[in-house]
Parts: structure tokens; C-alpha cells; sequence
């Protein structure tokens, strides 16, 4: 079988960071849980810019790896592959802007919309599939987060404690048939029995796209809450449990876990049911927010940058979407040259 | 109503729903609540464990009730006789040789509770306590048949023996040193408690045993 490697990865983040009291200083702003650990908001994040959109991102964010490996490398792409937190338009995904824009002529181009905060790993072994039975040499995987200076900074949403952790941003990821980093498994599992239990909710009731006054938000109740953090201690120990298990690997002989970066009880949780110390599952979170499905690859291109990940680290990436209903986990050998 | 408000008001870290409210209050369990716990959080101090049994609660609570039918059940508790004064036993813990436990069943037909008061070497002092009891399982999980638990909660003497002398020989094992396999060794015993009364309740048989020692009063 064809090896596949996860040759390298890019991140942006849009604009200056945004300090906590962007939302916490905000007129009628929710204080109550501001110190509690599990809603404690983080010290900054980076928002988009009101006429940033999700191709603008990708666009920037790609920029290292074409002064990495080349305009022509990167155009050359066979596969591309856009995950849009927060699509832009309805109708049509980010995924034909992004070729235009890059110059990208892909036989393979899919707007992934499932798989949410984990779909840099989906978007990983759909790259690895179609890379390993087609004559598709190289691929594109992207992860664009917008949703932070968009629908949280509303002015009512903004006031909800749950505003102040999203953060934007994005990342791609460069996946070629080679042997330098290579994907040595993914562990992927779509659980439709939690599915729609993430809403977005709209106090008047009218249809997103209808006219109104209500602002957009995500809704939860308190059980709902209680539920997605059964689920998310479960779902993300047990997908790395299992790719670890196939690997003959202990989850405590991963040398760098990246997972999604939801607050930070689950990042605890995580790592203590991994057996894992904290220096070896990367946080983001007080940087950057919750990033949602960008923070997987923004996470791993900055421990790249800052040498925390090192030559031959078996490096896991995982994670779990929306209320549960995808989570998944892969596993790849890192020998990604930098120069 | 108001005199205990003002009364709690001044007892520090009560967490009710009046204050801190709601949403903290499930942030702060939100908080609490983690995957993974380590054993010895979970059973440093007490041991609690719990089975389903289908078996009738009245038959599962009247065989836990006589003691020789710890014989049956444990895994190394065996040949118990009277001990002399009403209501005491003492057996052999097989678990190490030449040592006697001594054992006092307080039941209570009310609540279907069983507690064996126990001791290795000396019955002046029951300290080693397994506390249990039988819930009709129709009240807590809408089917027929038990939930049985069972707890123990390590008392000082487990971690240091207070009659060395009582002990058949100085280098015997002593009963606290095994208090990590609580979990697990409780855990087999409860198993075979619940094969026991399983069995013999699905095949229609007596679930009680006579002793196997005629009890000369």
C-alpha cells in the first residue's frame, strides 16, 4: 500500500490578539462563571476581520507552504479538501474560491461539512483514501474558523459567557504520497445517535437565512451541557485508545497529543485518561480560544514552529465534534524537514 | 425556616442552589466531573462496590443474613464455629495460615441490611466492618430481582495492626496490607455471591444451605 504522509502544515490567524475584556468589560456582560474553570475565559483570541472571509483565510494560511515547497508543488494539488466552520455562503462551500484564488486545479474537491472540530482528521484519511487508490499524488486540507468575530460578537450575543471562548483562525494541512511523515493509521467514527443535538439557536424562532431581529447563537441546556461532557470524556480517550491499540503502542508512549481545544476541563480530562503529562498534550486554548475544527492543525504548526514537536515523535492528533457525533484519532510518525 | 437560613448562612463553602445558583453550581460539578478517576481516589479510603442479582431481595437478604453462608460465598473465610459468647463465630481467614477470624452478623429485616463485624486473631474488638445491603432492584432499576452493596471503610487498625501479639507467628501478612485488593478481591467474592443465588434461584432450588457444623447452644 502507498504511504501516505502528512508532509507539512500552515497556520494563520487573522488580525491582533483580542484581550478577554473585549467580552468581559462589555456592558451587561454575563459575570458569573468568568472564574470558573470550565467557562474561564481565555486571556485572548483572534477574530477575522468584518470583510475576512473563509477563502481569504485558507489563501493566507497556504502562503508558508508555497514558500516551503513551491508555487507549483502546491498548485499542483489533486485533492482539495475545505472544512468552513462557518460557511460564508450557502449554496456552494469555500472550495472552488480557494482553487481560484491559489490557483489550484484539483481533480478531488470536496466542502467537508461533517466531522466539525475534528475534521482535520476526517479531511486526513479522506486525503489518505483517495491518495492511495487513485493516481492523485498530493492534496490540500483546510480548516477555516470564523465564527469567533462573527456570530460571538454580536451585541447581545456577546454578552453570554459562552462568547468569550471561540477564537478564529486556520489551518491546512499538506498531505503527499511519500515517506517523511507518515500517516501510520486513522481511527474515525460517525455516531448518528448524537446527532443534532448541537443547535444553533434563535430566540424568535425564524429560519437563519429569514429576516429578523434575533442574533444567532449556539444553544444549550444545562443537560444537554452535562451530556456532551460525558461524551467528550469518553469519545476522544477512546478513539486514541483504540488507534493506539491497533499501533501496539500505550497512549502513554505518544510523544505529542494535539486534540481539539473546547475549554479546559475536556484538555484535563484527556490527558489524564491518556496517562499523559501536560507537556505532552498541547494547549492552545489560553492563546487562541477554542478554535474549533482549525485548532488541530494551528496546534500542530505552532508546536512545529516552536520545537515542540521533534524528529521521529509519534505524534496523535484527535478529537471529538459538535455534541459527539464524529470523533476521531491518527497517528503520524513526524520527520517533516523544515530546513 | 428562616432561623436555619440565618444558622447556614454563617457555615463556610455550602454550595445550594440560593448561591451560588444554577449555572455555577453545574459548572463547579461540570468541573468535578472527570474521565478517568485513579484507584486510590476512588478506593483509598472506602471500598464500595455494587452488583445486580436475580434473585427475589427477601431470599438474597435471608441468605446474607446467616453467616455460615460465608463459607459459600467468600473466598477464604471457612469452618466457623460458635466462639463462645451469643452471636460470635470465629472461622479460619485462609487467606494466611493458622489465622482465625472472628465474625458478629447485625441484620436488619427493615432495611435488608447486613453487617459482618469482623476481626482477625482476637473477637474483644470487631473493627474490620463489611456493611451491605439488598435493594429490591424493582424500586431502583424497574426490574425484578437485587442490587447489593456492599462497603468498607478503612479503619486505622488496617494500617496498623494493634494486637502484634495476637498474631499465630511475627512474620504473618497482616489483613491491611491487602486493603489495595479490596476492590478486586471483593469484586470476585461478589461475583460468586451473585452465581450463587442466581443459580439456585433460576433452577428453583432452596437458596439456603444448613450449616455444615450442627450448632451444639
Amino acid at each position: 500500500m502507498t504511504t501516505v504522509s502528512l508532509t507539512d502544515v500552515a497556520s494563520y490567524l487573522p488580525g491582533e490578539p483580542v484581550p478577554a475584556e473585549f467580552y468581559t468589560d462589555y456592558p451587561g456582560a454575563e459575570d458569573k462563571l468568568r472564574n470558573h474553570p470550565m467557562f474561564k475565559v481565555p486571556p485572548s483570541r483572534h477574530h477575522v476581520a468584518a470583510d475576512e472571509s473563509n477563502a481569504d483565510m485558507v489563501e493566507r494560511a497556504v502562503q508558508p507552504l508555497i514558500e516551503r515547497h513551491g508555487r507549483d508543488e502546491i498548485r499542483g494539488v489533486d485533492v482539495l479538501l475545505v472544512h468552513s466552520q462557518l460557511p460564508d455562503l450557502p449554496f456552494v462551500g469555500a472550495g472552488t474560491e480557494v482553487a481560484r484564488r491559489l490557483g489550484l486545479n484539483p481533480e478531488w474537491l470536496v466542502d467537508v461539512a461533517n466531522a466539525g472540530c475534528a475534521s482535520f482528521v476526517y479531511m486526513l484519511k479522506l486525503a489518505r483514501q483517495i491518495l492511495t487508490t487513485t493516481d492523485a499524488k498530493t492534496a490540500l486540507i483546510c480548516n477555516a474558523q470564523s465564527a469567533a468575530g462573527q456570530c460571538f460578537t454580536q451585541s447581545e450575543v456577546r454578552r453570554l459567557a459562552q462568547a468569550a471562548i471561540p477564537g478564529d483562525g486556520c489551518g491546512v494541512g499538506y498531505v503527499t504520497t511519500s515517506a517523511d511523515t507518515p500517516v501510520l493509521d486513522v481511527e474515525t467514527r460517525h455516531i448518528g445517535e448524537y446527532a443534532g443535538d448541537m443547535t444553533v439557536a434563535v430566540d424568535d424562532g425564524r429560519k437563519y437565512w429569514e429576516p429578523g431581529e434575533s442574533q444567532l447563537r449556539i444553544g444549550f441546556t444545562d443537560a444537554s451541557v452535562a451530556k456532551v461532557l460525558a461524551r467528550g470524556n469518553r469519545l476522544v480517550p477512546e478513539v486514541v485508545t483504540d488507534l493506539c491499540r491497533r499501533l501496539g503502542v500505550a497512549t502513554a508512549d505518544i510523544d505529542v497529543l494535539i486534540t481539539n481545544q473546547p475549554n479546559r476541563t475536556f484538555l484535563r480530562n484527556w490527558r489524564e485518561a491518556l496517562q499523559l503529562p501536560p507537556e505532552r498534550h498541547l494547549n492552545t486554548f489560553d492563546q487562541y480560544g477554542n478554535l474549533f475544527g482549525a485548532a488541530i492543525p494551528i496546534t500542530l504548526d505552532r508546536a512545529i514552529r516552536s520545537r515542540q514537536v521533534e524528529d521521529g515523535d509519534l505524534v496523535v492528533l484527535g478529537g471529538f465534534a459538535h455534541a459527539g457525533d464524529f470523533a476521531g484519532a491518527t497517528a503520524v510518525r513526524w520527520h517533516g524537514g523544515r530546513g | 425556616m428562616n432561623e436555619e437560613s440565618s444558622t447556614l448562612a454563617d457555615i463556610p463553602g455550602l454550595m445550594r442552589i440560593e448561591n451560588p445558583g444554577k449555572e455555577e453550581l453545574t459548572a463547579h460539578c461540570m468541573e468535578l466531573t472527570h474521565a478517568v478517576y485513579p484507584h486510590h481516589q476512588v478506593y483509598g479510603q472506602y471500598c464500595t462496590i455494587h452488583a445486580y442479582v436475580d434473585c427475589p431481595p427477601e431470599r438474597a437478604y435471608d441468605y446474607l443474613r446467616q453467616g455460615h453462608h460465608l463459607e459459600e460465598w467468600t473466598c477464604s473465610l471457612r469452618d466457623f464455629a460458635p466462639a463462645g459468647p451469643p452471636g460470635l463465630w470465629v472461622g479460619h481467614d485462609r487467606l494466611e495460615d493458622d489465622t482465625r477470624i472472628y465474625c458478629e452478623v447485625v441484620a436488619n429485616p427493615e432495611a435488608m441490611t447486613v453487617d459482618y463485624h469482623c476481626s482477625w486473631d482476637q473477637g474483644e474488638k470487631l473493627w474490620m466492618i463489611y456493611l451491605m445491603r439488598v435493594v429490591p432492584a424493582r424500586l431502583v432499576l424497574d426490574k425484578p430481582g437485587s442490587v447489593i452493596t456492599w462497603t468498607n471503610c478503612r479503619h486505622p487498625y488496617y494500617d496498623d495492626n494493634p494486637h502484634p501479639g495476637a498474631a499465630p507467628r511475627p512474620d504473618r501478612p497482616w489483613v491491611g496490607d491487602y486493603w489495595d485488593l479490596f476492590y478486586a478481591g471483593h469484586t470476585v467474592e461478589m461475583n460468586n455471591l451473585k452465581a450463587i443465588l442466581e443459580h439456585r434461584h433460576r433452577n428453583g432450588l432452596p437458596v439456603n444451605v444448613a450449616p455444615p457444623t450442627a450448632v451444639a447452644r
